[in-house]
Order: structure tokens, then C-alpha cells, then sequence
């Protein structure tokens, strides 16, 4: 746990929030983000609730700063700063304080069951003798496979490289840590892979209005061949990564969301992180609210925002 | 411990194996009858202990009849009923504000306070839940003997004058709406495919054929891609719908959908709501089943001697190939079945 700072220090936003990802290699960064805001709300005074909304956004921007996945930080950070405009009776600050504190706490303990959840509703599609494809590291997806394979299920999967950086590596050594059968291949072999899996799986870094999402670069690819072999696609995310963007094509995505902050000034010489995968390519996505296909996003997402 | 079966229920078991009650909505009413029976018992004292004869109840019925999946759909109805009622029942008696939307959002993780339980108690026994049970659920029948009629007068929307429709095999639901269709639109054509090997097309055919101002006409199966190009709309019925918006149907069903989505014809499902299950495709071990061989190919023939032969019951057909569903709530897209299934039936009661 993170050094809680004395009343009268000035609470440094981003070293809490990159300490409690150093501390929690498994944690979620949007996870992350919420708890370093409810940190906030703890640790300050506020006056109005003006003032509350406006030290929100600024940890939020500082948050955003740090070069990590930004799509998540950015829905989570959202999502928490719109329960607090929430209308609240005419009450006391502190009385506001208060109410908002256990919502968030509440909030927290139900987003951190939501990886058990998702892992407990891919269960009845993972069968005997599959083989699955998946895409890059993704810890929603490992956990997934990992109850599979202690629900005593013998199944195969294959794990892309995931471009630059060992993520797709570090996927393979986890799952033959846990006693699963897995093949590393190269991002450009999904095509040659596709006709001997049965089905994709994927996780996402946020999902969008459209139902579509944004995940690692070689995501889209993987979502075009699986819709041409007639390949189910499925997509493990949970549900604080519902974002409010609404893409047509890739050129869309906001520029901080593909590329690293340093190379911001200059990207044309630079390849993206991530790319967008419009809903037509997704069979269904399974999340904390149940198993939904891509259309259904955009409903839940403006039943909160209305 | 194993579930013990009432006498009602292994008996309406026997008669649909035996054939004795056959098509969805006998089904239907025949377990809306027992649920009936089991609410106006004296075997339960709270929401809690009727809801776990329901659900024991409901896995003997889903254990021996799985492809029957109307039998779980109605068990899922009334379960989430029990929980309406209760809650309803508990916000007067503790002035609670009224926090209808028991299915799970964004908004509801969000707006969670401390003060409105996160679980509801359902062992609390309360007043007056039976009376309440009885009376909505007198609503759930009526909604049950009307779903044909209210599904029948969504015709004359869809089906216009000069209209060349093709149906498969025979359906409760299409029979209905054709024949309503054909007193109110002139010069209709209505092709029937008969469904091989059990040809019920061939009772549909005979009985529209006696309504005034139609001309029928029966095909084989192997005629359905050749007659598509001139046919304007396709409608059929199905056995249940699946929670991505798939069907399970009659077998021939993928074959007039691929074909219709070929020459781009739209593919209209009538589906009552209690065919509506939030079951997907993959999660069935026993998505399918076989019907008798005998009629595919003769016991005592040259031919059945070395062949395997299999006769499938049903067709899974993809949500893409459906153009729409009507249902008695009127007509939905099938990417819209999603949110049905969170009106009709409580997240928690997916697994019985």
C-alpha cells in the first residue's frame, strides 16, 4: 500500500496512481484511476461541489499524462466523475462527501468482482478440445482460460505476438504456468491460423458507443479474417471501459489514444498501439452486465449518460 | 440430494414424450398450469422457498426435455414475477423508493448508495405474495392465449396486394397471420415448402387452400433456391429464439434463409414471447435432436443396410439472416432480442 500523505502535504496524483500499479501488476489502470480518485475525495477538502468536479478532471488530466493505457483511464476516470454530478439531495458537503465515499467504495468492490464474473460467463463457450485464438496479453482473457483449465477442460490456444514489446510472450508463459497448451505466433500468421481455430477471443482496452473496440494493433485484422472464415468473435471486457467515442474509421481514434506522448508531435513516422474494431466483425461481448451483443453497448451507455 | 419430481410434472414428461401434447403452446400452458398448481399450494411460506420449487421443478423438466426450451422460459417468467411481487410488496410495507429496473446497467453500478439493500432477502415471508402471485399471473395467461391473435393482426402491415410469400413446413403462428393476411390483401401467392421427410408443408398447403381469393403452391425442399429470385418476402415460424437473435427451426430453415439472404428477400420470424429463451448456442449440449430415420430411408431397403442415416429436427439460423421478429409486443430487430431478455427475465435466474 502506498505511503498515505500527511493532511497538509500536497497529494500527488500520479506517483499514487503509478505506485498502485507498481504494487499490483494484476490491477487494471482504470481500476487504478478510480481508486487514486476516491483517494482523492478522502484525502481533500472541498467546498462546493464545483470545486470537487474541477479536482476530478485536472487528476484525470494528470492521469492521462502518464504513458499508459489511456483508453481505460479515460472511461474509468469518466465514469467515476459522472456518479459524483449525480444529482444529490440538498445536503450538507460533508454529508455529500460522505454519500459519494461509500457509492465509490461500493463501486470499486463491484468492478474488482468484474473479471470474475466475465471468467464465470466464458465458461459455457469454452469447450472440450477447442482451440482458441486470442490475441496479445490480455488478463481478463487469461483469467478466463484459467478457470477453464481448472474446471478441467483440455483446450488449445493460440497467442499473437501482439507487435512490438513480449506481451504476446508473457501470455504464453503465464497460461503454460497454469497448464495450458499454447502456441506463439506471429501477427502476420493469423490469417494461415484462422481456419484451425474454432473461435477468437479477445480483450479490449475500451470499448466504444458503437460496440465496436479499441484494442491492440492487429486487433481489426484478426476481426476481418475471423468474419471471413465465419469465425465467432468474442470480446472479454469489463464494463467501466464503456467509452463515449464513436469512431467511423481508424483515422478517427484521437491521436493520444494510438500514439505514445513523446512521438505526438511528429506521427508520421510512427506505427499506432492500438486500432478500432467496428461492431459488424464482433459476435458478442461478454462483460460484468451480461453477455451482449455489439448493439446493446450504446443502450446501457445512454441509460447512464441521459 | 436429488429433486423429486411432483406427480404433475412427470406426467405432463410422459405425455409430450408420448406425443400427447405436441407444439410449443400446449407446452406452455400445460407447465404455466403446474407453476399455477405449485403457487396456490400450501408447500411454500416465502418468495424464497417458491422460488426454489420452481427452479427444481424446472431442471427435472429441462433434464428430461431439453430441447423444450419453453418449459424454462416460463419457470424464468415466473421467478422474476416472484420477485417483482416481493419487492414491491416489501417497498410498501418500508416505504422504499421504488427501484423498478431489477436488470443490471452502468447506471445502477453508478447510483448504488448504501441505504437500498444490495440483495434482497427473499426468505422474509410476506403477506399477501400469493394473492398478488395469482392475479399476475392471471395476466401471463391471458397474454399466452392472445400472443396468436395479436401476432395475427401485424399482418396486413407487412404482407401487401400481389405479394409472393414462401413459407416452410406447417406453423401454428403462420397459418394465423397468412389466413388473416388473405382476407385482407387481394391476388396473394403463397408458396408452401413441404419439409421434408415429415411434410407438414403439405397440412398448411391443404388448409389455406380453402381460403377464397389465394393461390397456393407446394415445392419440394430442393426447389427453394431456384424459386427465391421470385419470391418478395419469406416468413416462418420457429421452436425458440436465442439470445443473439438466432433461431432454432425446423430443419430447411438455414436453407431458406441463406437463400432468401442470397437474392436479398426479407426473412420475417413470427415468434411469440415465451419462445424467447436467454439460452446461446454453444451453451446447449443438446441443441439438436434426431427424428426418425424411417422416413428418410425405408428400414428394410437396399441402402439402409451400409448408410448411416440421420434426420435432424431443428436448424440453428444465424441473427444476420433475420430480418425481423414479430412477436405479440409487435416487431423487433434481432439485435433488439437482447433487451428483451433483460425486460422478461431477472440476470439471476439465467442459471436455473
Amino acid at each position: 500500500m502506498p505511503q498515505v500523505t500527511k493532511p497538509n502535504e500536497e497529494f500527488d496524483v500520479v506517483k499514487y496512481f503509478l505506485q498502485l500499479l507498481e504494487d499490483d501488476k494484476d490491477m487494471s489502470s482504470g481500476i487504478a484511476a478510480i481508486k487514486t480518485l476516491l483517494m482523492i475525495l478522502e484525502k481533500k477538502q472541498f467546498g462546493t461541489i464545483h470545486i470537487l468536479h474541477t479536482t476530478m478532471r485536472e487528476a484525470v488530466a494528470a492521469m492521462r499524462n502518464t504513458d499508459l493505457s489511456i483508453a481505460a483511464i479515460v472511461s474509468a476516470g469518466e465514469l467515476f466523475c459522472r456518479f459524483i454530478t449525480l444529482s444529490l439531495d440538498d445536503k450538507h458537503m460533508e454529508e455529500c462527501r460522505q454519500i459519494m465515499l461509500n457509492r465509490g467504495k461500493i463501486f470499486l468492490t463491484k468492478l474488482q468482482n468484474s473479471r470474475q464474473v466475465i471468467s464465470q460467463q466464458a465458461q459455457r463457450f469454452i469447450s472440450d478440445g477447442c482451440r482458441i485464438l486470442t490475441h496479445s496479453r490480455s488478463r481478463v482473457v487469461l483469467k478466463a482460460l484459467i478457470a477453464a483449465s481448472q474446471n478441467k477442460k483440455t483446450f488449445h490456444v493460440f497467442v499473437t505476438q501482439g507487435g512490438i514489446g513480449n506481451s504476446g510472450e508473457e501470455m504464453v508463459q503465464d497460461l503454460q504456468a497454469a497448464g495450458i497448451d499454447c502456441t506463439l505466433i506471429l501477427d502476420s500468421a493469423t490469417g494461415y491460423v484462422m481456419e484451425s481455430v474454432d473461435f477468437v477471443m479477445v480483450g479490449a482496452e475500451a470499448i466504444v458507443e458503437s460496440g465496436g473496440i479499441i484494442n491492440r494493433i492487429g486487433s481489426y485484422t484478426m476481426g476481418l479474417c475471423a468474419r471471413e472464415m465465419k469465425k465467432p468473435f468474442y470480446v472479454l471486457s469489463e464494463s467501466f471501459k464503456f467509452s463515449r467515442l464513436y469512431p467511423l474509421n481508424q483515422r478517427d481514434l484521437p491521436n493520444e489514444y494510438k500514439y505514445s506522448r513523446k512521438h505526438l508531435n511528429d506521427i508520421s513516422k510512427v506505427h499506432p498501439l492500438v486500432d478500432y474494431t467496428p461492431p459488424a466483425y464482433i459476435t458478442l461481448l461478454f462483460t460484468d452486465l451480461g453477455i451482449l451483443t455489439p448493439s446493446a453497448v450504446s443502450d446501457e451507455l445512454i441509460k447512464l449518460y441521459m | 440430494m436429488r429433486e423429486q419430481p411432483l406427480k404433475e410434472v412427470t406426467q405432463l414428461i410422459h405425455a409430450i414424450k408420448m406425443g400427447l401434447v405436441e407444439g410449443s403452446y400446449s407446452i406452455t400452458n400445460k407447465t404455466l398450469d403446474i407453476f399455477k398448481y405449485i403457487i396456490m399450494s400450501k408447500s411454500w411460506d416465502s418468495a424464497d422457498a417458491l422460488m426454489q420449487i420452481v427452479r427444481a421443478q424446472s431442471r427435472i423438466l429441462q433434464a428430461a426435455l431439453p430441447q423444450e426450451t419453453v418449459t424454462s422460459n416460463i419457470a424464468r417468467r415466473i421467478l422474476k414475477l416472484t420477485r417483482e411481487e416481493f419487492e414491491l410488496l416489501q417497498a410498501k410495507v418500508q416505504h422504499f423508493a421504488d427501484d423498478s429496473q431489477a436488470s443490471l446497467s452502468l447506471h445502477k453500478l453508478v447510483t448504488q448508495t448504501s441505504e437500498s439493500c444490495v440483495s434482497v432477502d427473499y426468505s422474509v415471508p410476506q403477506q399477501g405474495l400469493r394473492e398478488a402471485l395469482l392475479d399476475h399471473l392471471q395476466e401471463v395467461e391471458t397474454e399466452l392465449e392472445t400472443s396468436s391473435e395479436n401476432i395475427s393482426v401485424q399482418a396486413e402491415e407487412h404482407i401487401h396486394s400481389s405479394e409472393i410469400i414462401l413459407t416452410l413446413g406447417h406453423s401454428r403462428s403462420v397459418e394465423n397471420f397468412l389466413k388473416r393476411a388473405i382476407k385482407k390483401r387481394q391476388f396473394l401467392t403463397i408458396i408452401v415448402a413441404e419439409c421434408a421427410p415429415a411434410c407438414r408443408g403439405h397440412n398448411l398447403a391443404a388448409t389455406l387452400a380453402q381460403e377464397k381469393n389465394v393461390e397456393i403452391i407446394v415445392i419440394p425442399d430442393a426447389s427453394i433456391f431456384a424459386m427465391m429470385s421470385r419470391i418478395n418476402k419469406v416468413i416462418i415460424g420457429t421452436h425458440s429464439v436465442l439470445a443473439n437473435g438466432g433461431l432454432r427451426a425446423a430443419c430447411g430453415a438455414n436453407t431458406v434463409a441463406l437463400a432468401a439472404k442470397h437474392y436479398s428477400v426479407p426473412v420475417i420470424v413470427l415468434a411469440p414471447m415465451y419462445k424467447l429463451s436467454p439460452l446461446h448456442l454453444c451453451e446447449q449440449d443438446a441443441f439438436n435432436m434426431v427424428g426418425c430415420a424411417e422416413d428418410v430411408i425405408a428400414y428394410d431397403s437396399m441402402p439402409a443396410r451400409d448408410a448411416k442415416v440421420y434426420s435432424p429436427m431443428f436448424d440453428y439460423v444465424a441473427p444476420e439472416l433475420v430480418t425481423l421478429f414479430i412477436s405479440n409486443a409487435g416487431g423487433h430487430a434481432p439485435s433488439y432480442v437482447y433487451r428483451l431478455l433483460s425486460e422478461l427475465y431477472h440476470p439471476d435466474d439465467l442459471e436455473l
